[in-house]
């Protein structure tokens, strides 16, 4: 068992720093990095420490980034107003809204998206203890992939594998069929649905290049149906733990851009571009982008069924992670 | 189901999916002059390649000279359409689906409403029903 041992915690200090250094030696899979907490207000640092202190690596609180030790192998919290300030190279930027009792406002969103931030944290507690928890988690372990890191254990996960582009619709369909099925209301059915099928959409169309980097099915024809096999698979998997429903789709290619992603989400009410991914953005409450260049691209979108739309973020979080293919 | 359309008149009527498959802009040469109108209620599913053809025949209709007004529009297309700046002020709508919850037992229904968002009773308890989203989703559009 490893005990936090606050080394300085005064909050007239400007850097409070804690050390955990027995998980750090033996945590999971040998955990290696550390966390900073930048956030103007105390009470805020504390509830931030608290939520990240189960990862299981050092975690440090500053006041402002000037003050805040930032390396190449830190994942700094940083609460959103702070996120666009010029930044030093870290692990990752995880922008938060504030003390996590009210979500991130639809304007802040968007310009941290349209700046090309990674990690975008909308909602207000509990979701932001969950999200944050499983953002650090997976960045920490560098195990980026599976929507079973969002669910509980419990949950029954669904999977379908499209053999033919014209599978997807009958793939969509059954996945709204299971929804249903399984008490959940027809407005998460018709989210779910639109989701899946743009995202499914991405993955057949968009997603495979050819020796040059081009695009080259994004113009074929949607009626036609083509077989996907080999590096033309793409996986549709779904499960639900009555807190979100999680789709994951995946396709073989790992082409996808995930800072031009980013910035059309920020643009999202253009009809510049594809319309696909703001869409599906617009439906969830959490977009997860994973990708492993050349071999993978997954992404989880996440829809929270617990409470009103109008008790979570006007916007979505979203997140971009890299790494191996499992 | 696939995208069934007729045309009577100045009236359009649209139900089913509008997706890949469906192509919208052709209606905008068989509809008569004047205003028209489109009927949307019985829509159940809109991609993103849906909504392209949408506002192509809602671009067709304008650079025509018609105005164009919305009855019943599905809540999915009024969703969606709040997402799409170029909308914004270049149809009427006069009724919407709109996703209400029941506060008291929980029941949700997607009942029809105007841009007042009226409080609706609930079919199973009685009591009334609440606008299930943020309001914008739905009047974003009605900004000119």
């Amino acid at each position: 068992m490893s005990v936090v041992q606050p080394i300085a915690t005064s909050a007239a200090l400007p850097c409070s720093v804690y050390f955990t250094d027995t998980v750090q030696r033996s945590g999971v899979g040998g955990i290696r990095g550390k966390i900073v907490v930048v956030h103007p207000e105390r009470k805020a640092q504390r509830a931030l420490h608290r939520m990240v202190g189960a990862a299981g690596v050092p975690v440090e609180v500053a006041s402002e980034l000037e003050t805040a030790a930032i390396d190449a192998d830190t994942i700094v919290i940083v609460d959103a107003s702070l996120a666009q300030s010029r930044k030093p190279v870290a692990r990752a930027w995880i922008a938060v809204p504030g003390e996590g009792l009210s979500a991130a406002e639809a304007p802040v969103v968007a310009s941290l998206l349209a700046a090309g931030c990674d990690h975008v944290i909308a909602h207000p507690m509990p979701i932001l203890a969950e999200e944050l928890l499983a953002t650090v988690q997976k960045l920490l372990r560098r195990d980026v992939f599976g929507l079973e890191k969002y669910l509980t254990w419990s949950a029954d996960v669904r999977s379908y594998t499209l053999d033919d582009t014209r599978d997807r619709d009958a793939a969509v369909a059954e996945l709204a069929r299971e929804v249903v099925l399984f008490g959940l209301p027809d407005r998460v059915s018709s989210m779910v649905s639109v989701i899946a099928d743009e995202l499914l959409a991405n993955a057949i169309y968009s997603a495979p290049v050819d020796d040059a980097g081009v695009r080259h099915r994004a113009s074929m024809p949607r009626d036609q149906g083509r077989a996907l096999s080999g590096r033309d698979v793409v996986t549709l998997r779904w499960a639900t733990d009555a807190r979100y429903v999680a789709l994951e789709i995946r396709d073989r290619w790992g082409s996808i851009d995930p800072v031009a992603c980013a910035t059309r989400l920020a643009a999202a009410q253009s009809t510049q571009g594809g319309m696909g991914l703001p869409l599906a953005y617009a439906c969830c409450n959490q977009l997860v982008i994973g990708h492993a260049p050349g071999a993978l691209t997954e992404v989880v979108a996440l829809l929270d069924v617990r409470f009103k739309p109008t008790e979570l973020g006007r916007s979505a979080s979203f997140h971009v992670f890299s790494g191996d293919a499992p | 189901m696939k995208t069934v359309m007729s045309v009577d008149g100045n009236r359009i009527t649209i139900s089913g999916r509008i997706d890949d498959y469906t192509h919208l802009q052709v209606l905008a040469s068989k509809v008569g002059s004047g205003e028209v109108v489109i009927d949307t209620g019985e829509v159940t599913f809109v991609n993103s390649v849906g909504m392209r053809e949408w506002i192509r025949l809602i671009r067709a209709l304008r650079e025509s000279g018609r105005a164009v007004r919305l009855e019943r529009v599905a809540d999915v297309l009024m969703t969606q359409m709040n997402l799409i700046a170029e909308l914004r002020g270049a149809v009427t709508i006069s009724s919407f689906h709109a996703q209400y919850v029941c506060p008291t037992c929980g029941a949700e229904a997607a009942p029809l409403v105007d841009a007042t968002l009226p409080p609706v009773p609930c079919s199973e308890c009685g009591a009334a029903m609440e606008l299930a989203d943020f309001p914008e989703r739905y009047l974003t559009i009605f900004k000119g």
